[in-house]
């Protein structure tokens, strides 16, 4: 078979842009299929009595402690901020228009089904997410990844799966927390305000009234699915990360990419129910 | 009476090649209980690579890693981390993760692979402490501490749960007091029949006489190169 010659020529403009196009596509989508590789790992290995070894358990009590513990302050200072801006304007404008029967569905669609799980996956995506990058980059950086596997220990199972159910869980017990803090400041904000012509027991029986079944599980669904992805788009990143990267840049791609990723999940969610 | 099964046996084992990177030799080397080998190494990858492949953490091109008669190659991911908790490793550089304490960073292998109570661990581990002249378990983080206490940590997480030893460079030119406690923690690791490679880059170490190698090698581009101590 005769040979056909290939010459050295440095690749033209076209295929430049092509190479450069091609290899961010790529990138994303490998990305985008390892996330899901191991959104299903950590719910499979999650549920395995095995995984929770006592090193694993005290990892998840650290990354609990920490999610739980030291968001709660900025949770509440944000619900109530959230409760101050949307439920006694809310509370205030339908009351005036006489609508007080749609205090509940508004604020149920609005608060509790879109605003609760965005802001917070925000929220902990600044703080935990943040927290888990530099972590877990800092030991893929500096090749400690090595030091962990040479005793005989699964970067996955140490390192992302209990800060996977820790953010989960936390999400959704701060996304309680968030509406109910958001709810109480908005009624007394507006009857601080004399804008508020009902009761407070009166008001959350118009929220609770408002919300269906669909609500009882989209909600928890979304927390809970915002808390892996807060914790999985940080730790992907800083696991995938190359030789010599910055941990700034990892950053704020990271923060780009779960803040897509929380408004993506979100809207799914509310799409489908 | 000791066992006689080898710990470690490389058998002309060649690291999978890497796009880039320069072909690694093939290893031969057999690591019988009670070794003391001594591994001049000078090329710090290539010493990592060595202690990794050890360890089986190195795919292989050819040949084969068998620790305590187990291949690496053809062993579960589960069942191979179960074999390393039985390495101690003294890391070339400590090794520690930063936003852990040092007592769980001491701590972590054996509560991770055994069931021992904490108090147990601690017991053993502050009394190994004690032999490498800490004054116990370090508290604090691991930027909390200078390096010469990070590397007696090191010592102590190797040494206090009885394990096969892996130790790259524990010791540098100026650890001069931490010689008498290493040899006196590898001596009695070897009375029990665990053995010892110590992987080294300090002339001091691999020109020191005194020291009760079993065989003294040379980690170079062609591959292992040395003779053993006669018996």
């Amino acid at each position: 078979m005769s040979g056909v010659a290939v010459t050295d020529r440095p690749p033209g403009p076209v295929r430049r842009v092509l190479a450069a196009t091609g290899r961010g596509t790529r990138r994303r989508v490998a990305f985008f299929l390892m996330l899901h590789a191991l959104l299903f790992a950590v719910l499979r290995y999650a549920v395995w009595p095995g995984s929770w070894r006592r090193s694993i358990r005290a990892e998840l009590r650290r990354a609990l402690a920490f999610a739980v513990g030291g968001g709660l302050t900025t949770v509440i200072l944000t619900a109530a901020l959230a409760g101050l801006t949307l439920a006694s304007q809310a509370i205030y404008w339908l009351g005036t228009a006489g609508e007080e029967g749609l205090i509940g569905p508004i604020l149920v669609t609005a608060l509790v089904r879109e605003l609760t799980p965005v802001l917070l996956g925000l929220l902990m995506l600044g703080r935990s997410g943040a927290a888990a990058l530099t972590e877990l980059g800092t030991l893929r950086l500096t090749g400690q990844l090595r030091m962990l596997e040479g005793q005989g220990l699964d970067p996955f199972q140490f390192l992302v799966l209990p800060r996977a159910v820790a953010s989960a869980v936390a999400s959704f017990s701060l996304g309680v927390v968030f509406v109910t803090v958001a709810l109480i400041t908005g009624f007394v904000a507006g009857s601080l305000l004399g804008q508020v012509q009902i009761s407070l027991l009166r008001f959350l029986s118009y929220v609770l009234g408002a919300m269906s079944i669909v609500d009882f599980m989209v909600f928890p669904a979304k927390m809970l699915l915002i808390g892996l992805l807060v914790a999985l788009i940080p730790s992907l990143t800083a696991l995938t990360a190359d030789a010599g990267a910055e941990l700034a840049d990892l950053q704020s791609r990271s923060f780009l990419s779960g803040l897509l990723a929380v408004l993506v999940a979100s809207l799914a969610l509310s799409l489908a129910a | 009476m000791r066992d006689t099964q080898p710990i470690l046996v490389l058998d002309a084992a060649r690291p999978a090649d890497i796009p880039g990177a320069p072909r690694e030799p093939a290893l031969t080397l057999t690591v019988a209980p009670g070794d003391l080998l001594l591994i001049e190494a000078r090329n710090n990858r290539r010493a990592a690579l060595f202690a990794d492949l050890c360890s089986g953490l190195v795919p292989l091109g050819s040949g084969n890693a068998r620790f305590l008669g187990q291949d690496w190659a053809k062993l579960p991911a589960e069942m191979a981390a179960a074999l390393r908790g039985r390495m101690g490793r003294v890391f070339a550089d400590d090794g520690w993760i930063g936003f852990l304490d040092m007592e769980t960073n001491i701590l972590l292998a054996p509560l991770h692979h055994t069931r021992r109570s904490l108090d147990a661990l601690r017991t053993d581990a502050a009394a190994m402490a004690h032999r490498f002249g800490l004054p116990g378990l370090p508290l604090g983080r691991p930027v909390d501490l200078p390096s010469t206490d990070l590397r007696r940590a090191a010592c102590v997480r190797a040494f206090f749960t009885n394990p096969m030893l892996l130790l790259e460079n524990p010791l540098l030119d100026q650890d001069a007091e931490l010689l008498g406690p290493l040899l006196a923690a590898i001596e009695h690791a070897r009375g029990r029949g665990a053995a010892t490679i110590w992987l080294t880059r300090s002339d001091v170490v691999w020109r020191d006489s005194s020291l009760p190698v079993t065989a003294r090698l040379r980690l170079l581009d062609r591959g292992l190169v040395g003779e053993r101590a006669a018996a």
